[in-house]
């Protein structure tokens, strides 16, 4: 089942890379544009999505209606996600289509209207974006974990400040979309039913051109306090907790999976047998990897009611800390079991695939193969796995709360 | 793509879709049973019995059993809904037998009172979990305020109250007359042997006993009553509307699912264009609700107070026009576009069809191809959608919304 990877680069540096599926109709792309939350300047957190939005808002020769009915057009489906390196932006559609998304994307790209009356509804919608968040204590625990974990900026909010979003003005978010659309860093992937060669032709014509830009860096500040919470007098106390670990670069990596798979895995892994099998205390618990290309960590959730918080807290935290005093053969097996057969149902999907090799690429600076990801959880074993945690232990904790109550946190 | 059926004597149907170049598949039981099928005592039985089933037979403890869906590296889960149970798990093509034999064993739970005990709190966790998402609250809330005293307004998880006095031996009755084989259906895609299925599920159930569990399916125009309520801690407007739409079983399904998307998808839709478009709105999103007997339009919509009264203008001459007016030929191509694509994509996965051939085969009886709603969704005319759209009359709904309290 060796997939082909296809791979072109533009002379601007622009990445293309393809995998083609035999067995669907559909095919998916993205486009990691280098203008996520962490890249954008200082005292404007949230203006990557209002550029997600506004250039939306009309292109080329289409206005905003128009750009909209060509898009439904074509009866394609958008994604628009802001991270913390990319402002990602995609579509899944049938095959047939694809060709005249392109030419859409490379106007919405490149030539998007950027008008002022197009503006402040753009930005509206960011702000009340944010102030959603109020009524989602879930996902604003995890935004402020992540702010809170990650050295300053990686861990920036995607969301946005409201007040940094009320200080945004068009000519400064048009300059920071011409600053950050910087083609030579921009990742072009795509899966499903294609002809590479007509892609790379047509993407040719779209978007090449000779200069290459510079590419910039940013310097990391240290990171926030341990523990932060949020008052809010709802039903429950939102817990999330954070601690660092190996990068998908790291020769660890797999084991890192692997144990946090232990942990929290499927039904029988240890977070949710002793948090919610053996003692009810949650409905939801749930801990797993989560990275960027600067850091990386292990990301939990939990949501409980008031008066167990405290104990919710203790039993996650003796979990992870218990981890490296042993674990069984059997548990290692079921790891493997999971993280191997996910790989599998995800690769079967158009949209999954396109965004895995384009995370790839940016994270390795190359594409692994399904085999080779495979290979190296086959390698994993008991022993490598705890040699991992006792040099690389689950310990130091940032923790975010958001209820009505707080926790002791050590 | 090849279709198997085969229905066993005590009435439990086996349903199989083969596609030999898929690389996993996907197996589902799927139980007609759901809040609607309970009365007021007993309201989330459905729910927290779908819980229970994860604890554990006779022969197996809850940690077995955890650990016999992890060894086949499963993706796996369950859900209760108004009206159906579905359990279902997607694997590799060499795990299915092992994993349709753990779904039959579990299908006959121990339902022990230890068991019982630990699991209401963690119940009473997930409503308290809801609670503090009030775009669910909402929902839920204008749901049992349009179906007033039909038992579709029932809530799937119950109240704290209603779940604090079930009692074991009350699940344990409702258990013994509604997951009979009569009920259920197995329902098999993607990569696998059908025959090895097929006498796997034979031997696990066909000593099952049939039960003759049926449903009352009366049909309901909605209450139209209107409620708004106040939370201190909450800082948008959770506007929802409900009002009546054509049942799952008849034709103009699809005319309703290609109206909804007219008026509400979330992208391109009118509400799009004139609620979220010019920022009034966050989201403004219309679905079509197929049930059983019956069905919904619903529409969720999310806004800053000092909007609420612009965006029910707004939506209400939406409503209006279209009953004036119609929907254009232009607008209904986008439809189909979009909703064309939608299915082809979500069916190109095992998963994604597992839930496509469930649902024909529990609403319909009936076994329908991709191509085959491929097909009924491209002959809908402007002249149908116009028509139902006519006889739905959307503008008549019923309301609630919950906001931020009014500071005074």
């Amino acid at each position: 089942m060796a997939e082909k990877l296809d791979k072109h680069i533009l002379k601007n540096g622009m990445v293309l890379l393809g995998e083609r599926m035999e067995a669907v109709e559909s095919v998916s792309f993205d486009f990691m544009l280098p203008a996520g939350a962490a890249f954008l300047p200082e005292g404007i957190c949230g203006a990557a999505n209002v550029i997600a939005d506004w250039i939306f808002r009309g292109a080329s020769d289409k206005d905003n209606r128009q750009l909209g009915d060509a898009l439904d057009g074509l009866g394609l489906h958008r994604s628009v996600a802001v991270g913390s390196s990319h402002l990602v932006i995609g579509a899944s559609l049938e095959a047939g289509n694809l060709s005249e998304a392109l030419n859409l994307y490379a106007d919405i790209i490149l030539r998007s209207g950027l008008e002022d009356e197009q503006f402040e509804p753009a930005r509206q919608l960011a702000i009340d974006g944010v102030l959603s968040l109020d009524d989602n204590p879930r996902q604003k625990v995890m935004l402020k974990l992540r702010e809170q974990f990650y050295p300053k900026p990686f861990g920036r909010s995607t969301a946005g400040s409201i007040e940094e979003l009320k200080n945004l003005t068009a000519e400064k978010t048009r300059q920071i979309t011409k600053d950050n659309f910087n083609l030579s860093q921009t990742i072009f992937s795509v899966a499903g039913k294609y002809d590479f060669e007509n892609i790379v032709k047509q993407m040719e014509k779209l978007f090449e051109t000779d200069s290459k830009q510079a590419i910039e860096t940013i310097k990391p500040k240290p990171k926030a306090a341990e523990y932060t919470h949020i008052h809010h007098d709802g039903a429950q106390v939102h817990i999330g907790l954070m601690t660092g670990t190996v990068k998908v670069d790291d020769e660890n990596y797999y084991n890192a999976r692997i144990a946090i798979s232990v942990l929290s895995g499927g039904m029988s892994a240890r977070l949710f047998t002793e948090v919610r099998e053996k003692r009810g205390l949650c409905y939801a618990v749930g801990a797993r990897y989560h990275s960027l290309k600067e850091a990386a960590g292990v990301i939990c959730y939990a949501g409980t009611t008031p008066q167990k918080a405290q104990q919710t807290l203790e039993v996650i935290i003796a979990e992870f800390n218990r981890l490296k005093e042993g674990i069984s053969e059997e548990e290692i097996k079921q790891a493997k079991a999971g993280l191997k057969s996910a790989l599998i149902l995800q690769s079967e999907s158009s949209s999954s695939r396109a965004g895995s090799i384009g995370g790839d690429y940016y994270m390795l600076g190359r594409v692994r193969s399904l085999d080779e990801i495979k290979s190296k959880i086959e390698e994993t074993t008991v022993e490598s796995v705890l040699k991992f945690l006792w040099s690389n232990p689950f310990e130091d904790f940032t923790v975010v709360t958001i209820g009505p109550q707080q926790v002791k946190v050590k | 793509m090849e279709f198997r059926k085969k229905i066993l004597e005590n009435g439990l149907s086996i349903i199989g879709e083969l596609n030999d170049s898929a690389k996993s598949a996907a197996v589902g039981f799927f139980v007609k049973t759901g809040s609607r099928d309970e009365t007021k005592q007993i309201n989330g039985v459905s729910h927290f019995l779908e819980h229970m089933l994860f604890k554990g037979t006779d022969k197996l403890s809850a940690i077995e059993v955890s650990k016999a869906f992890d060894r086949t590296g499963a993706q796996f889960n369950a859900f209760t809904s108004e009206e159906v149970t579905v359990f279902y798990a997607a694997v590799l093509p060499e795990y299915l037998e092992e994993i349709t034999n753990l779904w039959i064993e579990l299908m006959r739970p121990a339902l022990r009172d230890e068991d019982f005990n630990i699991e209401k709190n963690v119940i009473k966790e997930e409503i308290a979990m809801y609670k503090d998402q009030p775009e669910f609250d909402a929902a839920d809330k204008c749901r049992a305020l349009h179906f007033d005293s039909h038992p579709c307004g029932n809530s799937v998880l119950g109240s704290v109250e209603s779940i604090d006095n079930l009692s074991a031996e009350q699940m344990r009755e409702y258990f013994n007359r509604r997951y009979a084989p009569d009920n259920m259906a197995v329902v098999c895609v993607g990569n696998f042997e059908w025959e090895k299925i097929c006498n796997i599920v034979q031997d696990g159930c066909g000593g099952w006993q049939s039960k003759g569990a049926g449903r009352i399916t009366e049909d309901f125009e909605g209450s139209k009553k209107k409620e708004n309520t106040e939370k201190p801690n909450i800082n948008r407007e959770h506007i929802c509307l409900m009002s009546y739409a054509v049942p799952a079983q008849d034709q103009r399904r699809f005319a309703a699912h290609l109206l909804a998307a007219i008026i509400g998808d979330s992208a391109g839709s009118r509400f799009f264009w004139e609620l979220v478009d010019k920022a009034l709105a966050e989201t403004a999103a219309m679905q079509f609700g197929a049930m059983d007997g019956t069905g919904v339009l619903f529409t969720q919509v999310q806004c800053s107070s000092e909007n609420k009264i612009k965006v029910m203008d707004v939506i209400n001459r939406i409503f209006q026009e279209l009953g004036e007016k119609g929907v254009s030929e232009d607008e209904l191509q986008k439809a189909k576009n979009k909703i064309l694509s939608a299915l082809v994509i979500k069916n190109e996965v095992p998963m994604g069809r597992l839930a496509d051939v469930g649902f024909n085969w529990m609403y319909l009886g009936e076994y329908r191809t991709t191509a085959d709603d491929v097909e009924a969704i491209k002959s809908v005319t402007v002249q149908q959608v116009n028509s139902l759209a006519k006889q739905l009359s959307p503008g008549e709904y019923t309301q609630f919304s919950i906001g931020p309290a009014k500071t005074k």
